[in-house]
């Protein structure tokens, strides 16, 4: 059995993390690799597409219903496409509790009912937005994760994000194994966007792993509650995301980040996103 | 500059010590510099890079409103929280026993587990709350947050709210968060901000009583009959009190408090919001803090002719046997660690004996009080103190302390919380331990202090022989290090 491999992919609120991780997961089960999908995110839309539809019951709701040990792997766990396995932590309601605590809760007990299979190639974390506090950090502590992408685009707080979400890979890089594997640009068609996230990237001490196009079918498949690579297999952004897979499954180019300071960011944004161009707010 | 207590009031819950008074628990250096620093607001704390010991402030919050004898307190806390809540009813019933009353109050832990962080836990709170309405009829209940609750932001506030106006009584909440304050004494603000924003209740008329804080009133009958010598009853806080006792703390004619640490959120509070004024003097521990104190307290209600009779009367019956035991104790050498309250009062008391402090170490200390003065004690020690003596804030550092005794190795170690004066007697040095608050409350309290220093000095077997048979943790490394030395 090949080593499983752990992946946690991270990114400003909104920048398209879970679309990402659904379809470069389809992608690599395409090429015939066994994942599962865990969704740290309280709103427990992180498999959606994979599923066709919400999952309907998240860890977090399961532990509070079920009497002490009706908890099973059966009741968590939902085949999704192609037998791509898919679980939602989920959280507390909106402004009660605490969803940090949820996520380190349900990653526990995910373990310790043996989630983890020797058959599995891979485990993806799609966590939400920033590194917020401890809970959101969990997946790239203590041995979980050990492969981070950060999902980002040109624009100055997907990047600000990005960089803050390298200082907590490096605090943790510095006990353990954790290392990032990349950046993934979600385009956002901002001016210079590909430059300037190779530029960023090369400040941190990683590489874009690939350039993903601003494309409307990516939102029309969303539509339809599907993978570009279910809704469109044979349209050029199935490929995309086809790469992508490609890409991670082959990367061995592991870095411990060097995030930088705010000052050094708006310098790059200066230098890469307003050079030579009148000003044109076409988007 | 202290907060405005009215502001205070106004807020839900009271800021620490170290915002309000600019407290500290990091300080090394000597009288003179501790209150110019204080006087001049250029007291800074210092951290420390190794800390051996600390203590909940909740501990002393819900503890003051245990006392009570009708209310219920619920403390929305995992369970290991609630660890000494056991200890403490035992003590409470005992002590209403003592008195011949009874207490009633219960405290309840809401036993917040996984799935409660998670998920927040306020439903089960508030049926908590029902239940206990239902079975025990408190006359108010006290939800208290802790440092889980706090961090998952439960809103103990609105479900307060929501309770009182639902079960028609006091529902309080309480914001004793562990993590807020490394000040235990920020617990008593905790309790006194409670009791003055929802219970006390303005004045209807003045009443010949005044407020007297302390903690566990052991010479309730001697301070009934000296405060009835100037026609005035004791209103004691909060052990023992009901709340309808307490609802009427307007009306008092004062306030006092035997100990300034605790008194004065409370006594500030009800001065500035009720005008009840509240005894600032040095405490009634030996012979200048009682007359300064009892003749205040004259002086405010009018009755100064009778305070002064008592006190010539009390004079003649014990200063003779004082003063011939003075000559026994001249020129022994003490340190003194406890808490701020007792510090500087002590060290006064035992510089009155014509013993000598060579080192004071209070565990915190408040830069200023809620009247925004340098605390009295320390005040007037600085006037009147024959030696600078050198002081240290040391947060209950026992490593500190013994290394303090270490190089003074003074003849009597004066300490006042269970557990600290055994360090030292292992080190060979006598110890009194006083933990009784009225241990040397007036003339009759200053006569058997003295003689229990005397019975401590006078046969050192006992401590000469355990030094001789202990080995203690601390390396002779440490001892040549400065006790400072932790202190960033």
């Amino acid at each position: 059995m090949a080593k499983l491999r752990q992946i946690a992919i991270y990114g400003k609120g909104g920048i398209g993390k879970s679309t990402t991780t659904q379809n470069l997961t389809a992608g690599l089960s395409e090429i015939g690799k066994n994942i599962l999908v865990v969704g740290c995110d309280p709103k427990a839309d992180s498999t959606r597409l994979l599923l066709g539809g919400l999952h309907q019951k998240t860890v977090l709701d399961t532990i509070r219903d079920s009497i002490q040990g009706a908890v099973t792997l059966e009741n968590l766990i939902k085949l999704g496409f192609n037998g791509i396995r898919c679980v939602e932590s989920g959280g507390p309601e909106p402004g009660v509790g605490c969803a940090g605590r949820g996520i380190i809760t349900s990653i526990d007990m995910l373990e310790s009912l043996g989630a983890y299979t020797e058959d599995l190639d891979y485990v993806f974390y799609d966590v939400l937005g920033d590194v917020v506090c401890g809970g959101f950090a969990m997946p790239i502590r203590e041995g979980k994760a050990k492969e981070i992408y950060i999902v980002a685009s040109g624009e100055m707080m997907a990047l600000y994000a990005a960089n803050n979400i390298c200082k907590g890979i490096q605090k943790y890089a510095s006990r353990g194994e954790v290392r990032l594997g990349g950046l993934i640009c979600n385009s956002r068609n901002v001016d210079n966007e590909n430059e300037l996230l190779r530029a960023f990237a090369t400040e941190l001490n990683t590489r874009v792993i690939s350039f993903v196009p601003r494309n409307n079918i990516v939102q029309h498949a969303e539509l339809n509650r599907k993978t570009v690579i279910q809704y469109a297999p044979a349209s050029p952004q199935a490929d995309v995301y086809r790469d992508l897979a490609r890409a991670i499954d082959g990367n061995t180019e592991f870095t411990i980040p060097t995030p930088i300071g705010a000052d050094r960011l708006e310098e790059l944004m200066l230098k890469y996103g307003m050079m030579d161009i009148a000003d044109n707010y076409k988007i | 500059m202290a907060e405005n207590i009215k502001n205070s009031l106004k807020k839900v819950s009271v800021s620490t010590r170290e915002q309000r008074l600019g407290s500290v628990t990091g300080y090394h250096g000597d009288l003179q510099d501790l209150v110019s620093k204080s006087r001049c607001g250029t007291l800074k704390n210092r951290e420390r890079c190794f800390s051996q010991s600390s203590l909940c402030l909740s501990n002393c919050a819900i503890g003051q409103l245990l006392g009570i004898r009708d209310v219920a307190v619920i403390y929305h806390a995992p369970s290991g929280c609630c660890a000494t809540a056991a200890g403490i009813n035992v003590l409470l019933r005992q002590l209403a026993v003592r008195i011949g009353t009874v207490n009633d109050t219960i405290m309840v832990g809401s036993d917040i587990d996984e799935k409660d962080a998670v998920f927040g836990a306020l439903g089960y709170v508030r049926d908590i709350v029902k239940k206990v309405d239902e079975r025990y009829k408190p006359k108010a209940i006290f939800v208290a947050s802790s440092c889980v609750a706090g961090v998952i932001g439960e809103d103990i506030d609105s479900l307060t709210d929501e309770l009182t106006e639902e079960l028609a009584k006091p529902v309080i909440p309480l914001h004793c968060e562990g993590f807020k304050s490394r000040i235990w004494a920020s617990g008593f603000d905790v309790s006194d901000h409670a009791i003055v924003k929802r219970i006390v209740k303005p004045p209807k008329e003045k009443r010949p009583v005044i407020n007297f804080k302390n903690f566990f009133e052991s010479e309730r009958k001697q301070i009934t009959e000296i405060f009835g010598e100037l026609g005035v009853k004791p209103q004691f806080l909060y052990l023992n009190s009901t709340v309808e006792e307490l609802e009427h703390l307007s009306e008092s004619l004062a306030t006092v408090c035997i100990c300034g640490t605790l008194g004065t959120y409370l006594g500030n509070a009800l001065e500035e919001m009720y005008g009840v004024p509240y005894i600032r003097t040095i405490n009634p521990m030996g012979i200048r803090g009682f007359e300064a104190w009892l003749r205040e307290i004259g002086k405010v209600i009018g009755k100064e002719k009778e305070a002064d009779a008592f006190l010539r009367r009390e004079r003649e019956k014990y200063l003779p046997e004082i003063n011939e035991l003075k000559k026994e104790l001249k020129g022994l050498k003490a340190v003194i660690g406890m808490g701020p309250g007792y510090t500087y009062e002590v060290a006064r008391v035992l510089q009155e004996l014509d013993m000598e402090v060579v080192w004071a170490a209070a565990w915190h200390y408040d830069g200023r009080y809620d009247n925004d003065a340098v605390p009295p004690a320390l005040d007037f020690l600085q006037k009147n103190s024959p030696n600078n003596i050198g002081l240290s804030v040391a947060d209950q550092q026992n490593y500190e302390v013994m290394n303090i005794l270490n190089r003074f190795k003074p003849d009597l170690y004066f300490s006042r919380h269970p557990g600290t004066t055994v360090w030292a007697i292992k080190q060979g040095i006598s110890a009194v331990f006083v933990a009784d608050e009225y241990m040397i409350f007036g003339y009759k309290g200053t006569l058997s202090f003295a003689k229990t220093i005397l019975d401590t000095v006078r046969n050192r077997s006992f401590e000469k022989n355990l030094a001789a048979r202990v080995k203690l943790p601390y390396t002779d490394w440490w001892y040549k290090q400065d006790d400072k030395s932790m202190m960033l």
